[in-house]
């Protein structure tokens, strides 16, 4: 279903890079890339995955992923768990410990708190680790800074240095808003996709384009980067890719 | 080698950086360190993780303090950087030769304000323990609301600015202790493990007396030009031995005049103006 996106993205390996970010420009929708690896993550044996649910609740992703083929609900609580920041709102309101800052903790110095906790106590038993955060950009309007989300995503470098097998993957949307956060977010890791609309407009057959940028080799002086450019097309049940210019695009 | 411009006595070089290189800005610093023979134990950095307490940096400024006066085999308290060299015993033995390598711009103004850092900037400057600060700025990184103010302070802090324009141009603006500012412009080759720089014949040094002169204007290639105009040696010779097809293929011996006289000729050998009695 969404196995030729991960392939065009270098995602579909088993061992995935240490920090993958994914931009999301203004008035495109790259949420499905998430349900894509969140699915490809569950299918892996004994791959535990933490889903930080920040632009929807979990309800949402266990919609998208039943669409995709395959049900969360199977694996939540064994190789998913999930932190379900809105629905906790939701139900204990302004007691909800996201808007209360216990102990003196921001927002985001509470989300890295319970990702740790999370990871300290399943990451042993699994012989890899996938900590999901869709997306960033919900961190503001929580109420979180610039700087507080770029410490945020530092702390989640950090941990995914001191761990082998811990991959985080983190979306943040409108990054032509907040290019100078999407630069130093993308810095810290090794891939970086770009979910882009179409220069020429509104196309029916394709829905946007992306741009994978992958980190081959760092050099003292340069980079050695390779990147790939795919155009996608997200269908009610699966997700198609195409090579720009290729012919035969057909509904 | 652009090590060689940037490892000199200066002391806090700035480096600008618009490629969006940040990522490799410790591994590129370091590189520039060993080229020069700068060994790894005179090499000094403060790691991200440290950046959120104050006490890092001052741990960094002991360390170096400590570390100089353990090498000179000085037991006693260590340097107080706060009251700068004036607290310095003055022998030259005591001198460290310290190269701090700072993290990025980015991640500085992430953790402390521009104050502080602009403060400990110049603390590392005034500290005679230290022999070079190193810090990288990426403005496409910066997301302070004053970030071209801080990057004007970070310059006006700095002896040495290079500014990465493209994959092709840096600039390199030097300010010596005598008070003499050049500005120059290199056009830069970078592979992975080199970075080959090459003077450009540009505006001359900003400030110096020394003008240049108009005929120097006229020569000057510009950097984006697609044409050769100079001559090396090597091309001169190859174009003096040319020659062009007007040209005699072979010097005559002697000058000979071919005439074919008329019937009507009269040559004689007799001087022709005898009569005139001259």
């Amino acid at each position: 279903m969404a196995t030729s996106v991960l392939l065009a993205c270098g995602l579909n390996d088993q061992k995935l890079p240490g920090f993958v970010h994914i931009s999301e420009e203004s008035n495109v929708d790259g949420s499905f890339l998430i349900s894509c690896i969140l699915g490809q993550r569950l299918r892996i044996s004994n791959a535990g995955t933490l889903l930080v649910c920040l632009q929807h609740h979990y309800q949402h992703y266990f919609n998208a992923g039943m669409r995709l083929g395959y049900n969360t609900n199977i694996f939540q609580g064994k190789t998913l768990n999930v932190i379900d920041v809105l629905s906790d709102m939701a139900s204990e309101g302004l007691s909800c410990k996201w808007l209360r800052n216990p102990d003196g903790l921001t927002l985001t110095e509470q989300l890295v708190e319970d990702i740790r906790a999370q990871v300290e106590s399943n990451y042993a038993n699994r012989n890899s680790y996938t900590i999901l955060i869709d997306n960033l950009s919900i961190l503001f309007n929580l109420g979180a800074s610039k700087l507080q989300v770029q410490q945020f995503c530092q702390d989640l470098a950090s941990l995914a240095k001191e761990r082998d097998n811990l991959t985080v993957i983190t979306k943040l949307s409108n990054s032509d808003i907040y290019q100078p956060t999407d630069n130093n977010v993308a810095k810290l890791g090794q891939v970086r996709i770009q979910v882009v609309r179409l220069k020429s407009g509104v196309f029916r057959e394709v829905d946007g384009k992306l741009l994978i940028e992958r980190v081959l080799d760092e050099g003292s002086y340069a980079c050695e980067e390779a990147r790939k450019e795919v155009l996608y097309k997200v269908n009610d049940r699966n997700v198609k890719v195409f090579t720009p210019g290729e012919v035969g695009v057909k509904v | 080698m652009l090590s060689n411009l940037l490892v000199t006595k200066q002391k806090v070089v700035f480096i600008i950086d618009e490629l969006n290189r940040e990522r490799i800005a410790l591994r590129f610093i370091d590189s520039l360190l060993h080229e020069q023979g700068q060994e790894a134990g005179t090499i000094k950095t403060l790691p991200i993780g440290n950046l959120r307490h104050v006490s890092s940096y001052e741990a960094l400024l002991n360390e170096c303090g400590n570390n100089n006066n353990n090498n000179n085999n000085q037991s006693g308290e260590a340097a107080d950087f706060k009251s700068g060299p004036t607290t310095d015993t003055g022998t030259s033995s005591t001198k460290a030769e310290y190269n701090i390598i700072l993290p990025t711009l980015a991640d500085l103004l992430c953790y402390q304000t521009p104050a502080y850092i602009f403060s400990f900037l110049n603390r590392l400057r005034r500290s005679e323990h230290v022999r070079r600060v190193f810090l990288w700025a990426s403005p496409q990184h910066l997301q302070h609301h004053h970030a071209q103010y801080i990057l004007a302070g970070c310059e006006y802090l700095a002896e040495l600015i290079l500014r990465l324009e493209s994959e092709t141009l840096l600039s390199l603006i030097s300010r010596k202790p005598g008070g003499g500012v050049s500005n120059k412009r290199y056009a830069c080759r970078i592979t992975k493990t080199e970075f080959q720089v090459t003077p450009l014949d540009g505006p001359a040094a900003v400030g110096s007396p020394k003008q240049p002169s108009p005929e120097a204007d006229q020569t000057a290639e510009p950097a984006s030009s697609t044409f050769k105009i100079e001559l090396d040696e090597d091309e001169v010779v190859a174009r003096n031995a040319l020659t062009l097809p007007y040209e005699r293929t072979s010097e005559p011996a002697e000058g000979n005049i071919i005439y074919t006289p008329d019937a009507d000729d009269d040559f004689d050998d007799e001087d022709p103006d005898e009569d005139l009695c001259i």
